[in-house]
Parts: C-alpha cells; sequence; structure tokens
C-alpha cells in the first residue's frame, strides 16, 4: 500500500474492512463445511462396524441401524462434497495472491486430497446404490475404501494446513517462490499433531452426535434393542477418543509452543514473556490491559507443562509488536471453550466407565447371568436419565469444541496467512462486493442448513410428522424399486427391527 | 513435452470427463425443468435415477481440474480469481443447489418442504451451472477481464451464446444417455420416444449454435480464433462428424452407439478450444509457462496423478459397470 495522505488511509481501510469480510466468509463456509466433512470421516468406521455385525449375524437390529446411518450418511456428505467445492474456489476468489503464490508448494497436499474425495465419491454410489446388486459381504467391502478414502483426505488436507501454520522447505525471491520442495507440507513439524487431533475430533463428533440422536429416543421411552445398540455405539466411540484427544491435543500444543509461541500466548493469555508462568484456566483476556479476568491461576504450570522445568521461560504476546499479534481475546476464550468441553467429555467417559465396571463386576457374580444382549440384565451402559441427557450433550460438544480448536488454530495465527511469510491483508482480494458474497453464503447456507436439520429430525424419529404426504402413493412410483430406497422412512425395517428387538427379548428372558 | 505441457493435457482429460459425465448430469436436470405434460413424472424419475449412484463421483472430475488449474497454474487461477468472480459464484451456487435439492427430494421425504420444490430447485441450478461456466469458458477465449468490472463475463455476447451452448451440449448429452437407460426396462420403455425427440432436438440446436459461435469467437477472441483455425480443425471434423452420426444412429435407435457418437462430438469441441487457446491459459493474462508452478512440484503432482488415477479408474469402471443394467422387476420383489 503505497501512497501519500488521504488517499492511502482511504485504501488502508477499504483493504481492512475487505479482510474482515473475506476472513469471516471464509470462517463462515469453512465451519459450515467442516460441519459435514466429520461425518465423511467418522461415519463410514461406524457402519463398517454395525454392517459388520448385520453379516455376521444376520440380525436385523443391526441392519435397521446400518440403513438409518447410511441415509443419514448420503445426505451429510453430499452437502460436505458441494461445500467443499465452494472452498476450492472460493480460496481463489478470496486470497487470490495467496493462492497465484503458495498453490503450488500446496499442490501435492491438494491432488492427493482430491483422489482421496474421488474414491470416496465412486464408493458411496456404489453403497448407497448397491443394496441389491451386491452380496452382503460385497456391500459391507465397499465401506472399506470410503472409510479409508474418509480418513486419508481429511489427513492431505490438514497437511495443507499445517503447512500455512509451520511453513518450511520452501524459498523464496521477491515474493515469488523459486523453488520448493514437493513434500514441504508433509514435512510440516506440525502436521502429524494436527492430523491426530483432527481425526478424533471428527470420531468424536460423529460418535457424539450418534449416541445423542438414541439417548433422545430413549427420553422419549423409546428403550428397545434398536436404541440402546445405537446408543451404545455412538457412545462407544466418543467416549474412548476422548482421553486421547487430551494426549493429542497435549502434542499440538507442544509444537505450537516451539514453532508458534505467539499462538501459545494468545491460547494461555499469557502478554509478558516471563519464567515460571502460571497457568490460566478459564476467563476472560482483556486486550487493552493484557490480563486474564476471572481466570484460575496455577503458578508456574504453565513453565512446567509447555518446557519440563517450574521456571522455563515462555514467550508472551509483548515479545512482538501489536500488529504482529494475534487477537487474545478470541483465542483465549475459544481455548478455553475447547479445553473445558474437552475435559468435561473426559469426565464423563471416566463416570461411565467406572459404573460399567461396577455393573461389570456385579453381572459376574452370577445373579443375573440369564439374557443376552443387555435385554434380560441390566445393561452395562448407564441410561438413567441424567446419563441419556449427558448422552445428548456429547454430540453438540464436541461439536462446538471442534469449531473452537479451529478459531484457535486459525485465529492464532494472525496477522498471518502463511505464518512469518504472507500477511492476511496481503493476501485478500482487491475486488469489492465480498460484503456481498457474504451476505449471499450466509443466506443460501442457513437456508440449506435448516432445511438439512429437519430433514436429520424427520429421520432420527422415524416417524411421520403431520406434515408428511397422508399416502405413499403420493410418493412417485418408480422410487420405491430404487436402490437406494429413499422413502421417508422405511417402515418395514423398522417394524422388523422392533419384531426382532422383541423377539431377542422374549429369548432373552426365556 | 515439458510438465506443464503434459499437466494441460491430463486437465484436458479431466474436462472432457468431467464434460461427458456431469455435463450429463446437469442435462438431466434442464430435461427436468423442461418436463411437461403425461408423461413428465416419469421423465424426472428416469433422470433422478440415472443420477443417483454416480453424480457425486462425476462431480469430482471438476475439482480434479480445479486443483490442477491452482496447484500446477497457480497465477493463472489468481487472476481468473480475481476477474471471473460473478459465473464462478453463479456456477457454485448452482452446484451447492443442484446438489444438496436432489439428495433432499431423494432422502428428505417432505421434511424441508414439499419435494416438488426440491425437484425445481435441482432442475433450475442444474440449468444455471453449465451456463455459468460456458461463460467462464469463453472469458478465458477472449481474456476480456477487468479486475474492477467483475460483470463484464456476462456483457458480451460470445460469453452468453457460450453459455447457452453449454447448456444445450449438455442437454443433448443428456438426452442420448437417457434414451438408452429408458430403453432398458419395460417400466420405463415409453419415455424412450420423448427422449428421443428430445436427443434429436438437442442435436440440432446444439449444431446451430456452433454455426452462431464461430463467427462470433472471430470478432470477439481473435488470438484464439487464429489459432483454431490453423490447429482445431482436425477436432471441429470430429465433432461434426460425431453430431451427424448421433442424429443417424439416435433416428435408427441405436442408443448405445449414439451415446459414444454425442460424446465425441462433445469432446471434439472441448479439444478443439483447448488446441486453439493453448499456450494462453487467459488469453493476454497468463500462459502455460508464466504462471507454471516450479517444475519439482509439478512433477510430483503428475506422478501422484498417474499413481491416483491407476486406484480410480478401475473404480470408476467398477461403478458403472455395476449400475449399467437397469433396474429389472427382480429388483422389486427383493425389496427390504
Amino acid at each position: 500500500m503505497v501512497g501519500t495522505g488521504g488517499g492511502a488511509a482511504g485504501m488502508v481501510v477499504a483493504a481492512g474492512a475487505s479482510t474482515g469480510l473475506a476472513r469471516a466468509e471464509t470462517a463462515f463456509s469453512l465451519a459450515f463445511h467442516i460441519c459435514f466433512a466429520v461425518f465423511g470421516v467418522g461415519m463410514p468406521w461406524l457402519l463398517l462396524y454395525t454392517e459388520g455385525k448385520w453379516v455376521r449375524t444376520g440380525d436385523p437390529v443391526w441392519l435397521a441401524l446400518t440403513k438409518k446411518w447410511s441415509r443419514a450418511f448420503a445426505v451429510l456428505f453430499a452437502v460436505g462434497a458441494v461445500s467443499g467445492t465452494v472452498l476450492s474456489v472460493e480460496f481463489g476468489l478470496l486470497w487470490p495472491a495467496f493462492m497465484a503464490r503458495y498453490g503450488g508448494v500446496l499442490g501435492l497436499s491438494f491432488t492427493l486430497e482430491g483422489f482421496a474425495f474421488f474414491a470416496e465419491a465412486i464408493f458411496i454410489g456404489m453403497y448407497l446404490y448397491g443394496w441389491k446388486r451386491l452380496s452382503p459381504r460385497a456391500h459391507w467391502l465397499t465401506l472399506w475404501p470410503i472409510a479409508i478414502a474418509g480418513t486419508l483426505s481429511t489427513l492431505f488436507i490438514i497437511t495443507a494446513n499445517a503447512w500455512m501454520n509451520v511453513p518450511g522447505h520452501v524459498r523464496e525471491l521477491d515474493g515469488k517462490v523459486v523453488s520448493a520442495e514437493p513434500l514441504a507440507p508433509f514435512l510440516s513439524p506440525s502436521a502429524p499433531a494436527q492430523i491426530v487431533h483432527m481425526l478424533l475430533a471428527a470420531l468424536m463428533c460423529t460418535g457424539g452426535l450418534v449416541a445423542g440422536v438414541y439417548a433422545a429416543g430413549m427420553l422419549r421411552g423409546r428403550r428397545d434393542t434398536y436404541h440402546q445398540r445405537g446408543l451404545r455405539v455412538g457412545l462407544a466411540v466418543v467416549l474412548v477418543c476422548a482421553p486421547l484427544q487430551l494426549v493429542s491435543g497435549d502434542l499440538a500444543a507442544r509444537v505450537v509452543g516451539d514453532r508458534q509461541p505467539l499462538k501459545l500466548a494468545a491460547m494461555e493469555g499469557l502478554f509478558h514473556t516471563r519464567t515460571g508462568a502460571p497457568l490460566t484456566i478459564g476467563g476472560f483476556y482483556d486486550n487493552a490491559t493484557g490480563e486474564v479476568r476471572y481466570g484460575i491461576e496455577i503458578p508456574k504450570l504453565l513453565s512446567l507443562i509447555e518446557g519440563f522445568h517450574p521456571d522455563a521461560r515462555i514467550t508472551g504476546l509483548d515479545a512482538a509488536p501489536p500488529a504482529d499479534r494475534p487477537n487474545a481475546a478470541l483465542v483465549h476464550g475459544a481455548f478455553t471453550v475447547m479445553v473445558g468441553l474437552g475435559s468435561a467429555l473426559i469426565v464423563l467417559a471416566a463416570l461411565v466407565a467406572l459404573v460399567m465396571l461396577r455393573r461389570w463386576r456385579r453381572g459376574r457374580g452370577g445373579r443375573h447371568r440369564s439374557g443376552a444382549d443387555g435385554v434380560g440384565r441390566r445393561p452395562l451402559v448407564p441410561t438413567g436419565r441424567p446419563w441419556l441427557w449427558a448422552a445428548v450433550a456429547t454430540g453438540p460438544a464436541a461439536m462446538v469444541a471442534m469449531l473452537a480448536g479451529w478459531e484457535v488454530t486459525e485465529g492464532g495465527r494472525q496477522p498471518w496467512i502463511v505464518y512469518g511469510r504472507m500477511r492476511v491483508s496481503d493476501a485478500v482480494t482487491a475486488s469489492p462486493g465480498v460484503g456481498w458474497t457474504f451476505a449471499g453464503t450466509i443466506v443460501l447456507y442457513l437456508g440449506l442448513a435448516t432445511a438439512l436439520i429437519l430433514i436429520l429430525r424427520r429421520m432420527a424419529t422415524g416417524g411421520r410428522g403431520p406434515d408428511a404426504p397422508a399416502l405413499p402413493s403420493t410418493r412417485p412410483p418408480l422410487d420405491d424399486v430404487d436402490d437406494g430406497d429413499p422413502r421417508p422412512v422405511s417402515p418395514r425395517v423398522e417394524a422388523d427391527a422392533r419384531a426382532g428387538a422383541r423377539a431377542l427379548g422374549r429369548g432373552g428372558r426365556r | 513435452m515439458s510438465a506443464a505441457d503434459l499437466l494441460l493435457v491430463v486437465m484436458v482429460g479431466g474436462l472432457t470427463a468431467y464434460a461427458l459425465l456431469a455435463g450429463a448430469d446437469f442435462g438431466g436436470g434442464v430435461w427436468d425443468l423442461l418436463a411437461r405434460g403425461r408423461d413428465a413424472g416419469d421423465q424426472r424419475r428416469l433422470i433422478s435415477r440415472a443420477l443417483g449412484p454416480v453424480w457425486e463421483a462425476n462431480h469430482v472430475w471438476l475439482i480434479f481440474v480445479l486443483v490442477a488449474l491452482f496447484s500446477g497454474f497457480s497465477e493463472a487461477f489468481g487472476i481468473i480469481g480475481s476477474t471471473l468472480q460473478v459465473p464462478l459464484i453463479c456456477a457454485l451456487v448452482g452446484i451447492v443447489l443442484r446438489g444438496s435439492a436432489y439428495v433432499y427430494r431423494a432422502y428428505g421425504g417432505g421434511a424441508a418442504g414439499p419435494d416438488r420444490w426440491w425437484g425445481h430447485v435441482f432442475a433450475v441450478a442444474s440449468t444455471v451451472t453449465p451456463f455459468a461456466l460456458g461463460v467462464t469458458g469463453a472469458a478465458l477465449a477472449t481474456g476480456d477481464l477487468a479486475e474492477d468490472d467483475p460483470w463484464r463475463p456476462l456483457t458480451n455476447s460470445f460469453g452468453l451464446v457460450c453459455g447457452l451452448f453449454a447448456v444445450t451440449v449438455t442437454a443433448f448429452l443428456a438426452a442420448v444417455y437417457l434414451c438408452r437407460d429408458a430403453a432398458g426396462s419395460p417400466a420405463t420403455e415409453h419415455l424412450v420416444a420423448g427422449m428421443r425427440r428430445r436427443a434429436l432436438a438437442g442435436a440440432l440446436a446444439s449444431g446451430a449454435l456452433a454455426a452462431v459461435l464461430l463467427p462470433l469467437l472471430w470478432s470477439d477472441a481473435p488470438v484464439v480464433a487464429d489459432r483454431f483455425a490453423e490447429r482445431s480443425i482436425p477436432f471441429a471434423v470430429l465433432s461434426a462428424g460425431g453430431g451427424a452420426a448421433a442424429l443417424v444412429l439416435l433416428w435408427r435407435h441405436r442408443f448405445t452407439a449414439a451415446r459414444v457418437a454425442a460424446g465425441l462430438a462433445v469432446a471434439g469441441v472441448l479439444w478443439g478450444w483447448a488446441a486453439a487457446q493453448y499456450p494462453d491459459l487467459v488469453v493476454g493474462r497468463a500462459t502455460a509457462n508464466s504462471a507454471a508452478a516450479p517444475e519439482a512440484n509439478l512433477v510430483a503432482m503428475l506422478i501422484a496423478i498417474a499413481l491416483g488415477m491407476l486406484v480410480i479408474v478401475p473404480s470408476m469402471v467398477l461403478l458403472f459397470r455395476l449400475f449399467a443394467r437397469p433396474d429389472t422387476d427382480a429388483d422389486l420383489a427383493d425389496e427390504h
């Protein structure tokens, strides 16, 4: 921005507004996309389990769960796919200078991600529409490429983000990349921890929301085998991953402290560079004073955690000039939310594990040996009302924690789009009208999200609402023979499931 | 041939796959929009079922081309991003609405508004997307772009006719493909006659628009036009021959062969344009050489693409073979 007097000031103001809007639009579309993308990662693994159980046992309850989830998955994956396309173009529309300079560096990540997405889309077509054209075993096998490709696509895309956080292996001259190691994104020290952290987050979100759907059903009195199993599978995923997430988060924070000390300072709300830095839990960081209000301060703990010594020196925000500091109020707030919700999930995991252990010991005592599959005896997983409410909360908690985590990653990198190499304000588009596209994006995405929630709610409750077509015949007749079975609900499957559950119940009590 | 040129060839291949596969999916939406009369409902269901298993995989070809463009020719992508926002945003909105509306109609069961509404959204979005992409392609050929005038691509007649041409061509492809789908099952045989009429009309309309486009190409994109005369005549002949063959084959109810001929007709247009466009990516702004990423990165991408295709192509063949056979009544009896 070269210029003199008022003209230059005007341009700076315009660029500032445009940068803010472009960042907001990017954040909004990324957040929208990622809420769907996590199911593309997590759901196939859950389906592999439930459909595998059905293939092995022939139990209709497992089939009913699988069919229900595959239908929800179909819708979620499609919305994730199209919103992902928006992102790939939007980077060029909003950050043309960034893409022009570093597109080649990130080429391998995006190319490989594209292929993973390709594989996922191909096999999802076979999976969703191949129920009758494939044997049960072959149908189950199509889930493997979906699950592996979904996981790999996360891995590839996170390497691109990791490189933006800790860029390296690139030589630049006068603002142009003259040579870059093709594997640069994969060599970013930030990549391993970020990848594991995100994969676990995707599994937790999927597991939590699945558990929540069935917990909500049980709260309404539907305490059949179908709901119990749905709850168990979802809860197992979210609660097993929660403690693992603590470990991976710790690793990620170490890399941040090492490579992006200002981000760590913003996360912890530490203004003054010092030895023996305290760990501040919660509270609100004040950008004006550089202090955390209402936080709980534990002396020397941050130094101990990060440097393995109570007097280790920790970089504070004051190490950089104000223009180079991230917005610590926002980053510390997001970090607090993420850690708070993550800790709550870990506590829940511990409590559930404790109850399960006690019930298992008591069960082994031999008084309630009868019954299979949790029907004839007390199930291991606690299903009292408070427990169910907690299970309902796990999904939203995991989702919000994940979004907050992304705010920490991205907000903490500011004002850089590529850490230490390119500023966000230098990457942003000069074109007017970002405000209009942002407004349009919000309207479009909120409309689609609302419709999607209505559809998923219908799928989750499994019944027809009052506004549903009165007769099945009002549905297109051809759809009834469709492989994808895209009817509003499959009442027969539901009925089969309930009948199966009843039969099992009787079997158990005999 | 340099790595950049090789990557361009791969991108044209990807674009061809996108046009022939996803293009037909969009064209199906155009026919959904235009469906009228007694058979309208059956036609819409035929289209919807043809899309079901494959549209997402077909869509990924666009992502493939986009990724190759922004990774391999980053500077060109930067220029496109800052001058072609309006048609690109239209295409994106179309892509998002088409995909969402399709699954909302197929799986929503009316929970979020009547299926009919989503059907309309699906149809309109399917028509807007190829139009916007056609306008984008035209702008790359004319180079008539400005950072401060994002609406310019939509104000010249060449761009608009190109958009219309893209819509017509996708509709033509879809109708040809649907003829065979409809003929494959007794339940849909009554739709063949209508689809065949549409395919014939689509072929004639595409040919007429192509005839209009040629003089416009010379007036609006002289650089590309000169190279077109120099290099692209064989492709133009291929395209015209394919189109004529498709007409004859449709007339004689040879629907499988008509698919191949129609595909060649469309591929000929794309290849002729690509040959005339080279070495410019955006005429007057970016060439293959000026915009290319460092050689080592291009080679790495090409290796990744080669390895990726080893997995993707067989998978895709498997997908198409699995769903090539139309549903039979046996499927109905087999309902869970």
